[in-house]
């Protein structure tokens, strides 16, 4: 018989069922203030501006639960951490009372310099050292445990001497930090690097999983593309389902980035994960 | 290869202007990295090679940087066309992002069109991209109330005339030499009849109220009160200032009171500070 799943070491409840909070859907939220469970916010779009989206925020955060998603902390670059960055993270945490924090496995720049996107790390135990002891200064400085987010990636590097999930497990054990773990990204990779997905996910603590991502992707043929521009495929679900089984309910949150439909269109695709959540123990 | 020197050639190729291959064979990615040396870093997939895999990344840097200006200057991507990719990469070249985020990677473009002589006609170009950055940087002010207006008559005249009114954190006052206001309203009223770049003297206030933002023409004597106002002039310099001025730059006591009525109907000011 499996055991019942526990929950997250950390405490952070299962917030349900919730979507991105995107520009595109402001008026609808502001006039509707439709049933969801909650929202997740990307930090760096709302940490130097006074004006709406700081309004429609303070609005949202009012009346849902609201966690940050940053892409810009750069956990895994050999540049210094971005104090006035993370000050600001820490700040907008505070008022919107995030429930937690989450950037990703990835590093975006070096020299000074951000590309704006999240390059790949390589495996090694230099990396991991590095990775490790940098979550563990943001988690300080953040006053709460970080959420790190498995990245999508095209490329691997020779020289990486374990798989993405053992030094994601890895990381987590070692530095004390919560996983979000984005099934869509682990397919994605999957497919780009040729490893079994379901592998990937029983290589995860469970118990340090605090949310899961989904999210629709671009099948090139030759490689597949992270767009978050679509419906999530089956093949995503049923790795969700499998995900869901070992860790029991966790906040799970569809991501719509390009091409936004109605917000009920993403919210109809998000509510597709009832299904598997029920299956489950709370 | 240790991460620090890795990280810094995938970064000078990712970010490279120019096509992979180039990118590979680049100065700043040879002296970390011989582009022949590739499949000691990147390893193939069944269906891609390792330059074709560094390329997913390196092909989308400049359209992440595309949107990212296009966002904050539609109107620059829309005379500029099929140019418009060629601007972001010249400018992401000469200006890259350093900061968290991207909302203010296009802060220097107005300069940087001062500067260059590939996009024409470039006075416009600087004109119309500077209305753009005023409009981004009001969206992004951080908001106040208005000034209630009985605030202002509460006050004796003599006490009114020592008196600084305080403008909107997003206030800006634009001061064109080209039509560039013209062509942002064809593109916004989708009039498809948009007007051909023409010199001229435009005075434009731009602000926001209850967080849309707004832009005005404005007269040139209108132009130089509020300038005088946003500069901390008292209510009385501001007049005397005004008074003493010649032709279109002087406005007569009967503009005084409807421009006065005018702006703190729309919330241009957020307070007066007392003599």
């Amino acid at each position: 018989m499996t055991p019942k799943p526990k929950g997250n070491r950390f405490g952070f409840k299962d917030l349900g069922i919730g979507i991105g909070l995107r520009t595109a859907h402001y008026a609808h939220i502001l006039s509707k203030w439709p049933r969801i469970d909650w929202f997740e916010v990307l930090a760096e779009n709302y940490m130097d501006t006074g004006g709406r989206p700081a309004y429609v925020l303070d609005q949202v955060a009012e009346r849902y639960p609201v966690a940050l998603h940053g892409v810009s902390m750069s956990i895994g670059s050999t540049d210094p951490l971005n104090r006035e960055h993370l000050r600001k993270l820490k700040a907008l945490a505070d008022r919107t009372k995030a429930h937690w924090v989450s950037d990703h496995l990835c590093w975006t720049g070096v020299l000074g310099r951000n590309t704006h996107d999240l390059l790949p790390m390589p495996y090694t135990e230099e990396a991991l050292a590095h990775t490790i002891k940098r979550t563990k200064r943001v988690s300080e400085i953040l006053e709460r445990p970080l959420v790190l987010e498995n990245p999508s990636s095209y490329v691997e590097f020779a020289h990486s001497t374990m798989p993405e999930w053992e030094f994601l497990a890895r990381l987590a054990e070692e530095a004390n930090c919560g996983l979000l773990l984005d099934v869509n990204n682990v397919y994605v990779s999957s497919f780009n690097h040729r490893f079994d997905p379901i592998e990937y996910l029983d290589a995860i603590p469970a118990d340090r999983v605090v949310q899961y991502h989904l999210a629709g992707h671009t099948n090139k043929g030759t490689h597949i593309i992270d767009t978050h521009s679509d419906h999530a495929i089956d093949a995503v679900w049923k790795l969700y389902a499998h995900a869901v089984g070992r860790t029991g309910r966790v906040a799970t949150l569809y991501e719509w980035d390009e091409d936004v439909p109605a917000f009920e269109v993403v919210l109809k695709e998000a509510r597709k994960a009832d299904k598997f959540r029920r299956a489950v123990a709370a | 290869m240790k991460l620090g020197k890795l990280q810094k050639w995938m970064q000078a190729v990712v970010v490279h202007p120019g096509s992979t291959a180039a990118a590979l064979r680049s100065a700043a990615a040879r002296r970390l990295l011989p582009a022949r040396k590739l499949q000691s870093v990147l390893l193939p997939s069944p269906t891609l090679s390792p330059a074709e895999r560094v390329a997913v990344y390196q092909e989308m840097f400049p359209l992440r940087m595309y949107d990212a200006l296009a966002a904050d200057y539609p109107g620059l991507e829309h005379f500029l066309g099929g140019r418009f990719l060629e601007f972001a990469v010249a400018y992401t070249t000469a200006h890259p992002s350093k900061g968290y985020t991207l909302n203010r990677l296009g802060d220097h473009v107005p300069a940087f069109l001062s500067k260059q002589r590939r996009f024409s006609p470039r006075s416009f170009l600087v004109n119309l991209a500077r209305l753009e950055l005023a409009l981004t940087e009001a969206f992004d002010e951080r908001e106040l109330p208005p000034l209630d207006a009985r605030a202002i008559a509460a006050i004796p005249e003599a006490r009114l005339a020592k008196s600084r009114l305080i403008t909107v954190p997003s206030l800006r006052l634009v001061k064109l030499e080209w039509n560039a206001g013209a062509y942002l309203d064809s593109i916004r009223d989708e009039n498809h009849n948009h007007p051909k770049p023409r010199e001229g003297r435009f005075f434009i206030i731009v602000f926001r109220r209850q967080y849309a933002v707004y832009r005005l023409p404005v007269s040139q004597a209108a132009f130089d009160i509020l300038r005088d106002i946003a500069a901390g002039r008292t209510l009385g310099e501001v007049v005397e200032r005004s008074l003493g001025r010649r032709g279109a730059r002087r406005a007569s006591p009967e503009d005084f009171s409807r421009w006065f009525r005018h702006w703190t109907s729309e919330g241009i000011f957020a307070g007066l500070k007392r003599a």
